[in-house]
């Protein structure tokens, strides 16, 4: 037994060691708007990219803030008329909140260090509606496979901005791999927020009847540059990443804003 | 022979008809605004010049621009006619509009702060009257400002309660 924990210990001191020499982590950010059509609703595709030098895992990101737009109609989305709770998705998981929670989905790729390995793992994640009070508050449902099948729960919330901005403030908890090796590590994230791939009901004359919810609705006009985004990534090591982007408007919404003036 | 409106008993009531608000408005707004203020006076104008009573106004979207609204719809009660906002919701709903009456215009701004989180949001907070047209061309003052907002059509019910002078 005692030699088999000598045995043991250098081994995770081995799995340990490459994700313990944590480098700068830099991110990457895109956004894309499908349709890309100004005036009307859409779908916001949010993907994140986030690496250290050197090759190393990177630090377990804690907190992520997605800055868009305060122009950007998400009140107005007609997304997430219900709500769920957190107690719901524990005990029974997303397929028992209603669909008019759900706001999007999207997906997440995480990286663990064992030894000189890098696993990866990748998670399906669905974005739902919470009950808060005259705010928009977001649940995050991750589920992955293996090694950590458990699934993740974690909250965010839709800011209002001092100026023109609004955010979108994600706490990401810290999830423990293997025993006496780091938390696992996110290193790609994609999110969709918006009807696409959603599906909502409503009463129309005692029947249920199926509809798309409108989407978050682009302003007329094409803000000067394009819709800037910026995203600020918070680590477990203290550091900070932050990455911007800007969607461009698409040509003919252009043209027709010109057509207006 | 007109009856002045109680303030204080309006404000009793309040929270019922907002809940009844929430409701009806998924069966007929207009039907709603019409069963309210059928049996009272629309317009109670005192010798001072003061407006007192409630208005309210069933609101339908028009146009939306980003997060901003533009509606319009009927006023029923205390300044019966018609109305024209343009709302921005968010953390606090913001609108500025523009009441029409017979006698003319009132404009000003509300401010709201929303409950609530599922379809239908009620709300509650101030509206300011800031110009106005015709017999109340020099209208001022602040009322209350109370209303239900339907997430999946973006229609809204308003009703303002106090008294403005003019």
């Amino acid at each position: 037994m005692r030699r088999a924990r000598h045995l043991l210990a250098p081994l995770l001191a081995c799995a340990c060691l490459p994700a313990t020499a944590h480098a700068a982590q830099s991110a990457k950010l895109h956004v894309s708007f499908s349709p890309n059509r100004l005036g009307h609703g859409t779908t916001v595709d949010i993907s994140a990219k986030i690496t250290a030098s050197g090759g190393y895992v990177p630090s377990p990101l804690t907190q992520l803030q997605v800055s868009y737009p305060s122009d950007l109609g998400f009140d107005i989305s007609g997304l997430g008329l219900a709500t769920c709770s957190q107690a719901i998705l524990e005990i029974f998981g997303p397929l028992h909140c209603p669909a008019d929670s759900y706001m999007g989905q999207g997906n997440a790729l995480a990286e663990l260090s064992f030894g000189p390995e890098i696993i990866q793992e990748t998670a399906e994640v669905a974005i739902l509606r919470a009950p808060q009070e005259g705010q928009v508050a977001l649940l995050f449902y991750a589920n992955a496979g293996t090694p950590v099948s458990e699934p993740i729960i974690f909250s965010g919330m839709l800011i209002p901005g001092p100026a023109h901005d609004e955010s979108i403030e994600i706490n990401v908890p810290l999830v423990p791999s293997l025993p006496a090796a780091p938390d696992i590590a996110i290193v790609q994230l994609h999110a969709t927020l918006g009807p696409h791939g959603l599906t909502y009901y409503e009463h129309i004359h005692g029947k249920l009847v199926a509809y798309k919810p409108k989407g978050i609705l682009l302003p007329r006009r094409c803000p000067p540059g394009g819709f800037a985004f910026s995203a600020t990534f918070a680590f477990q090591d203290g550091s900070h990443a932050l990455a911007h982007t800007v969607v461009p408007c698409h040509p003919e919404g252009k043209h027709r804003r010109n057509r207006n003036i | 022979m007109t009856r002045p409106l109680q303030i204080g008993a309006r404000h009793h009531r309040l929270p019922r008809a907002i809940a009844t608000l929430a409701i009806l408005l998924t069966t007929s707004a207009v039907l709603m605004s019409t069963e309210s203020f059928a049996a009272e006076p629309d317009v109670t104008a005192r010798a001072a010049h003061t407006l007192n009573g409630t208005a309210t106004a069933n609101l339908h979207l028009v146009k939306a621009e980003g997060s901003q609204l533009f509606e319009e719809g009927p006023v029923s009660g205390t300044l019966a006619g018609s109305a024209s906002a343009a709302l921005t919701t968010g953390a606090v709903f913001t609108a500025s509009f523009t009441i029409h009456t017979h006698s003319g215009s009132i404009t000003g701004h509300g401010r709201a702060t929303p409950h609530g989180s599922g379809r239908y949001q009620s709300f509650s907070g101030s509206f300011l009257a800031t110009s106005g047209s015709g017999r109340y061309a020099h209208v001022s003052g602040r009322a209350g400002l109370y209303g239900v907002f339907d997430r999946r059509t973006d229609s809204v019910v308003i009703q303002t309660t106090g008294t403005l002078t003019y």
